[in-house]
């Protein structure tokens, strides 16, 4: 970047937006939750505001004030660092903060969802015993989110990444004495931990390339920069090096090798198959923390890390390829269990699988000749995070009122809670993409982008799960706003306080609006070699018609089988018979997981170590720990409590050393 | 036979003789202290230690440097601090005879271990 | 030459003196007695001292240690006595283990005080004029004196370390309350 150039106040001092919500974290966390729990929400809230209004700041003056903003070229540059590790010259890791088109759009929807999540728990949690630790973890987890998203290297990303692991953990197990959010909190943990495991190992691979390029590299590429950077590492000499030279293991090459355990990290994080069976299990959390974590931020983590190695990747089209299908596939196999659910929250989460899908796909369909999918997955990001958030908060909202998750517990809430079920209603037809909703336009995007690639197949997938996405919707809203109330939890319902029902509206809001802007103009795939890559908005009528038509189908379909009497479905779904029971039951994956995991490698791998550990490696300890006792017990003898015997030794030890200097002082003469 | 003694005597004791004094002091002290059974026995063992410490101070001043008289400072620094020592020494045996009706060294072996 | 000879013979008495003091001092089971002898022995290092030139030390030495140190012990002797103010016997091991590290001791370091050339000042010999001779106001300016060869630091924390010892002792030897309150 230029160095003469003007930034502005915010783009000065960006690490006030990594600064704000860890001291926060610290502040909130050690001295005020143990003074006040309300004290505690109320700064924690603040603080997250704060840090909104200054990411709204710095994307004013990242999209709008820079040289060249304005005609759409948006250039990376990090604005701030620190060196963090210096292992030697030319391997260094920093902390830092990387603004481009894709980081400060993360930042504002992570602020943006934080704070309105933070708002709306201040209502959810009220009298919660847990309220101050809550609000501690919720700063954690923000602070670590947009540690994440302004990664500069990728191992700040690492870094991070567990730490968004760690909170998602925590919040997931924040009602500890309940067993099934126990058991919640580590399969997440346990699973995403697994994939990460992968990015580890890939994180390796990629930096050990990386490293040895550095040096070979001109200093027009490497200028300013270190080897584990994303500039360094997606720059495309280096991409081209490391299909050359990166060699192959196994007869894949090792560059596809290396982006597929990323990947396989990133599919952990944003849970696809077959690593999604974390996901709907995490909503055991509260459901402001699902809204956050679970739906708008932290899953789509992995979405993230793609399209931040997104050149790396279309260097190694395969992995590319990789990418596409998993995200198809979960696509259209989470839209199938979400039409079987019952629980509120499970759908939602399902949902949430298959949005991910769509932008999963959404990078694999796009390359550098056709850059609109990574700007329509980018797009679908950003509109899903308010819709999705927005539907989680007004679940949350029914749930509060009814005290139950299952939809079937609802019913009729349409007068008792107008505003969250006119809030929803927005939600559900957002996220069915009818337009002018914000999904319309990114989903249309999405669509359009797998038809141009020639993805044909993933197109209609898409297609289909579109109609489906339509369906399962508007089965939870007619289930739960329409017909009569079904418990006398629906029946004594009522409408939630003003301060969840703001954040809801403004939520509501973006729905709407979000996808009128011009997001092609902010956010495009940089292109190989230099300037924008032209990537075309709009509205292709040729997809849009039937997308909305098949959208339409969907919604007709559930308010014919969901708005009223409810005997028509029962009927349908007994005729389908062992379909829909394996369909309900989540295609038995998780029983696939529990067979291997507990008859395999429980049996066969951990228990031999087990045995091992009790008795190789215990004994050992415990032999050693025998030892040391038996010579304390002996040398204790020694000590006989008698002044003079003490003395004496010293004495004596004196005299030898007394001894010794008068020998060597003969020597020297 | 008186000549000898004559020249003897006539040779004043040099620096290594006064050593050797004041290390046989030193010596008798270290008996006491590590023989005396009373404590105060040894607290006065100590007290011969530091005599014999500050005239190793006053014997080096007077032939190494007779122009200075650091050593002798010295001195009176080790009689005060021989001073705080057996008032502080006293106080506790005085404490400790109220508790345990003795001070006698080798009955208290608390630290046995 | 006549004042070296007094010289010499007072040397050796007062050492014949000291010696037979320090030794009836270890070995007594009279500690009234050891108290005594003790006082014997720091009065001939007090006679050292004025062979050594340092009339000021020894009236120090004779007021403090003499007039002052050996009362407190002997206090302390009282008020610490049971029996008759007879000490018990040590075990014959540890007197021989005594005898050998002092005896040891005594060896090596006269050992390495006879092999030892000192850099005796040559001043010592020559016109006495050259050596201090009023010590006692020379020591008064040296415990004084601010400058970098002054002990007025040291002398205040000494003064610091007696008052706080006074202090201590008062505290330590305070009646204290059997355990279990007043």
């Amino acid at each position: 970047m230029d160095q003469t150039m003007e930034l502005g106040f915010a783009l000065k001092n960006a690490w006030l937006i990594l600064a704000l919500p860890f001291f926060s974290f610290l502040i909130v966390g050690l001295f005020i939750r143990p003074l006040s729990k309300r004290a505690a929400g109320i700064v924690a809230t603040l603080a997250i505001f704060l840090t909104a209004c200054f990411a709204y700041r710095l994307a004013y003056e990242y999209f709008f004030t820079l040289p060249g903003a304005l005609e759409g070229i948006h250039k990376a540059f990090v604005p701030w660092s620190v060196e963090w590790l210096r292992y030697q010259e030319n391997m260094v890791v920093s902390l830092g903060i990387l603004t481009d088109p894709i980081s400060v759009m993360l930042m504002v929807v992570v602020t943006t969802v934080s704070s309105l999540v933070h708002l709306y728990s201040t209502g959810y949690l009220h009298g919660e015993d847990g309220y101050g630790r809550y609000f501690t973890y919720l700063n954690l987890f923000t602070f670590s989110m947009l540690g994440l998203v302004t990664a500069p290297n990728i191992v700040q990303m690492f870094v991070c990444w567990e730490l968004v692991g760690a909170s998602s953990f925590l919040l997931i197990g924040y009602y500890y004495d309940r067993p099934s959010a126990v058991a919640a909190a580590k399969k997440a943990f346990i699973v995403t931990r697994f994939a990460d495991l992968g990015f580890l190992i890939g994180m390796l691979i990629l930096g050990f390339f990386g490293f040895q390029f550095f040096g070979e590299l001109p200093a027009s590429v490497t200028q300013g920069l270190q080897p584990f950077d994303f500039m360094f590492l997606t720059h495309p000499e280096v991409g081209a090096k490391f299909l050359a030279q990166g060699g192959s293991f196994l007869g894949i090459s090792l560059v596809t090798l290396s982006m597929i355990l990323i990947y396989m990290g990133a599919a952990g994080k944003s849970a696809m198959f077959p690593l999604h069976i974390w996901l709907p299990d995490a909503m055991e959390g509260p459901t402001p923390v699902s809204a956050l974590i679970h739906a708008a931020t932290m899953v789509v983590a992995g979405v993230y890390l793609v399209a931040r190695m997104f050149p790396v990747f279309a260097v190694s089209g395969d992995a590319l390829l990789v990418v596409a299908y998993v995200g198809a596939f979960t696509c259209l196999f989470a839209a199938l269990i979400g039409c079987t659910q019952d629980d509120i929250k499970r759908v939602l989460a399902f949902s949430t699988l298959s949005q991910l899908g769509y932008m999963m796909f959404a990078l694999g369909v796009s390359s550098f000749e056709n850059p609109l999918g990574y700007t329509a997955s980018m797009f679908h990001l950003f509109t899903h995070a308010f819709f999705k958030a927005l539907l989680f908060l007004g679940a949350g909202s029914v749930i509060h009122a009814v005290h139950s998750n299952s939809i079937w517990d609802m019913g009729g809430l349409r007068k008792k809670m107008p505003v969250t079920h006119v809030t929803f209603l927005i939600a559900t037809l957002a996220i069915s993409g009818i337009f002018p909703l914000s999904g319309f336009f990114s989903k249309d995007e999405i669509l359009s982008a797998a038809l141009e690639s020639g993805h044909t197949n993933i197109f209609v997938v898409g297609l289909v799960v579109a109609g489906m996405t339509a369906f399962y919707m508007s089965r939870v809203y007619f289930v739960t706003f329409w017909g009569k109330h079904r418990t006398e939890g629906a029946h004594h319902a009522h409408e939630s306080p003003p301060v969840m029902l703001i954040p809801l509206i403004i939520l509501a809001v973006f729905s709407i609006f979000s996808g009128f802007i011009p997001f092609a103009h902010f956010v495009s795939l940089p292109s190989p070699h230099g300037g924008e890559g032209a990537a075309h908005g709009g509205i292709d009528l040729a997809v849009a018609l039937p997308s909305t038509a098949v959208a339409l189908l969907g919604i007709g379909l559930a308010a014919f089988f969901y708005s009223g009497d409810t005997s028509r479905i029962e009927a349908l779904s007994k005729s389908l018979g062992v379909i829909y029971t394996t369909i309900k039951n989540k295609f038995y994956i998780d029983e696939v997981y529990l067979f291997v995991t507990h008859k395999i490698i429980f049996r066969f791998i951990a228990a031999p170590i087990a045995w091992f550990d009790r008795n190789v490696v215990d004994g050992g300890v415990n032999l050693s720990a025998w030892g040391t006792r038996k010579a304390g017990s002996g040398l204790s003898r020694t000590q006989t409590g008698q002044v003079q015997t003490y003395g004496s030794w010293f004495v004596s030890g004196v005299l030898g050393i007394l001894l010794v200097l008068w020998i060597l002082s003969f020597e020297r003469h | 036979m008186g000549e000898n003694l004559v020249s003897f005597l006539e040779k004043t004791p040099d620096v290594s003789h006064w050593l050797v004094l004041s290390s046989l002091l030193f010596s008798i002290g270290l008996y006491g202290l590590l023989t005396r059974r009373n404590a105060v026995g040894i607290l006065m063992s100590v007290e011969l230690l530091l005599n014999s410490g500050a005239l190793n101070f006053i014997l080096f001043n007077r032939f190494i440097s007779p122009g200075n008289i650091d050593g002798q400072v010295m001195s009176i620094f080790v009689i005060a601090i021989a001073a705080a020592e057996v008032v502080v020494g006293m106080a506790i045996f005085v404490a400790l005879f109220q508790q345990r009706k003795t001070v006698d060294v080798t009955q208290m072996n608390m630290m046995k271990g | 030459m006549i004042e070296n000879i007094v010289h010499t013979t007072l040397f050796y008495l007062f050492a014949a003196f000291a010696v037979l003091c320090a030794l009836a001092m270890v070995s007594t089971h009279r500690i009234l007695r050891a108290a005594l002898y003790l006082m014997g022995v720091l009065g001939a290092s007090a006679a050292f001292y004025v062979l050594l030139g340092a009339e000021f030390l020894a009236g120090v030495q004779i007021l403090v240690y003499v007039g002052g140190i050996v009362i407190l012990l002997v206090f302390a002797v009282m008020l610490t006595s049971s029996n008759n103010l007879i000490e018990e016997k040590p075990s014959l091991l540890r007197k021989l283990v005594a005898l050998i590290l002092s005896a040891s001791f005594f060896g090596i370091s006269s050992g390495i005080f006879l092999g030892a050339t000192f850099n005796v000042s040559s001043r010592l010999s020559g016109a006495s004029s050259e050596k201090i001779q009023d010590t006692t106001a020379a020591i008064g300016r040296a415990l004084l004196d601010q400058g970098e060869k002054g002990y007025v630091l040291p002398f205040e924390i000494i003064s610091l370390l007696l008052l706080s010892a006074l202090i201590g002792g008062i505290v330590i030897a305070r009646k204290t309350q059997p355990e279990g309150g007043k």
